[in-house]
């Protein structure tokens, strides 16, 4: 069984040092299984200014097994899928222990986001540019964080919700923003002339 | 923007690999409590029967001291819940009230030490608290008196013993590095970690495996003296007499002739707890070797 009281401990603190620590977590409503944390990009890393979000997933044997956790938002990291977000990081598989907590495990992410480690990657494709290409690879990390991770971005949302009132399914909508980079015009011109 | 990533699919994910070390946990679980029945010793000789030579004769100096074993589940934890289940029998055994008073204080200093070192209280407290429980139940005539059954039972419970393997796991780690200096050569003899790296991806973690690092950390911070006894390959046959090894863990302060209040058999990558003899006076005299 899931300890709560432990869980709602970790989100008090959590709560209390989220200027300072740069991570954050809010529950969905009433279930304390389902979390969403989110990140900010480090600084002087292709990643800074970008608001990175954290499906977060709690098994019920936490914390003697560890979150599940995976990035919403698109991320070009070669420990990151660029596809589904899915992370490789040692803490959150056999090197976990509850004497880490949820803030800890964001915080690492945050750190992964500062020093990839491309010798043990998730995304083989970004971790081969990282290695061979860096400069392309920084381009590439940045155009992303410029895309998805900033606050225009997280208008994403509003974009989606003009582009289905206009009579565009939400599904189909979701796909043109996503390849035009979340730009409303392009996708728009998009949709239509598909 | 190209989406095409080759690597994925040869990469199982977190969860993947999650799920596959629990089935092995639980695969694992059924054939062994955490904590077994006690048996007598001559269950090894079966086991060794068609074995080492030297693992015989080593069993046969062995039985001169020794005359039953529990065995602890092969789970990673098992100096753990070893040390758990020896320290507490030894505590129901002896009712020495005064070795419980001062256990607490020890724990109280231990508390202390992980606030020093940056851990949050509440990452911790659930894991002492289930542990002081047990200490204050082995003392009879209370209202919360346990017998030495309840004991063993409680010592397979999953959530009583893995609270007490993680707050020992804190305990270990905080006392390494509270003496880092002292703690740093020997972790660089066996790794090149950091004394910080050592302690999370080697002590933190359920299920990392203990050897004589973790062993005094855990016995200088308690303040409980350890004796482990090894039954290993080293040693020839040929050269008389073959001697049993065994390492006394005295914490400092303590006197160096105290009877361990934990004994473990180790075996090459696992502990067991082992039993001294009820009447050891009429056998032959012991050679076993005190090595310190």
């Amino acid at each position: 069984m899931l300890d709560v009281s432990r869980v709602q401990k970790e989100l008090v603190e959590i709560e209390r040092d989220k200027k300072l620590s740069g991570v954050s977590v809010e529950i969905s409503e009433g279930d304390l299984t389902r979390m969403r944390g989110t990140i900010n990009g480090p600084g002087g890393t292709p990643y800074e200014g970008g608001i990175f979000i954290v499906d977060i997933q709690l098994p019920s044997a936490y914390p003697f097994e560890p979150p599940k956790m995976q990035f919403v938002t698109k991320v070009w990291h070669p420990n990151v899928s660029s596809q589904n977000g899915a992370i490789c990081l040692d803490i959150l598989k056999d090197q976990w222990s509850p004497a880490l907590t949820l803030k800890t495990a964001l915080l690492s992410l945050q750190a992964l986001l500062s020093t990839p480690e491309p010798d043990d990657p998730q995304d083989a494709v970004v971790a081969q540019q990282y290695l061979r290409d860096y400069a392309t690879f920084v381009g590439t990390a940045r155009y992303w964080t410029e895309t998805f991770a900033k606050r225009g971005s997280l208008g994403i949302q509003e974009k989606l919700a003009k582009l289905v009132e206009m009579g565009f399914s939400e599904d189909a909508a979701k796909v043109a923003l996503e390849s035009c980079g979340g730009d409303e015009n392009a996708a728009l011109e998009k949709l239509c002339s598909g | 923007m190209d989406t095409e990533t080759g690597g994925e699919k040869e990469r199982p994910r977190d969860d993947e690999i999650q799920a596959f070390h629990n089935q092995i946990r639980a695969a694992d679980a059924e054939k062994l409590e955490f904590v077994g029945d006690k048996e007598p010793l001559s269950v090894l000789e079966d086991e060794y029967k068609a074995g080492s030579a030297v693992f015989l004769a080593k069993l046969q100096i062995l039985k001169e001291n020794y005359g039953s074993i529990r065995r602890a589940r092969g789970d990673g934890n098992c100096f753990f819940r070893s040390f758990m289940f020896s320290y507490l029998e030894h505590l129901i055994v002896t009712q020495d009230e005064a070795e419980i008073a001062r256990v607490e204080k020890s724990i109280e200093i231990c508390k202390q030490t992980l606030i020093d070192l940056g851990h949050a209280e509440f990452t911790f407290e659930d894991f002492l608290g289930i542990f002081v429980e047990q200490l204050q139940s082995v003392i009879q005539g209370k209202e919360t008196s346990i017998s030495l059954d309840t004991l063993v039972e409680r010592c397979r419970d999953q959530y009583v013993s893995n609270y007490v393997v993680m707050f020992f796991r804190f305990v270990t780690s905080g006392e390494i590095r509270r003496r880092a200096e002292f703690f740093e050569p020997f972790i660089q003899g066996m790794s090149n970690m950091s004394v910080v790296q050592f302690c999370r991806s080697s002590v933190e973690p359920m299920g990392e495996e203990s050897d004589h690092v973790h062993i005094t950390a855990l016995s200088d911070a308690l303040g409980v003296p350890v004796r482990v006894v090894y039954l290993d390959q080293s040693g020839d046959i040929n050269d008389k007499p073959v001697t049993v090894n065994n390492h006394d863990f005295i914490p400092e302060g303590m006197d160096t002739s105290v009877d361990p209040y934990v004994i473990l058999l180790y075996r090459p990558g696992h502990y067991d707890i082992l039993y001294r003899r009820e009447n050891p006076a009429n056998v032959e005299p012991t050679i076993l070797e005190q090595k310190n």
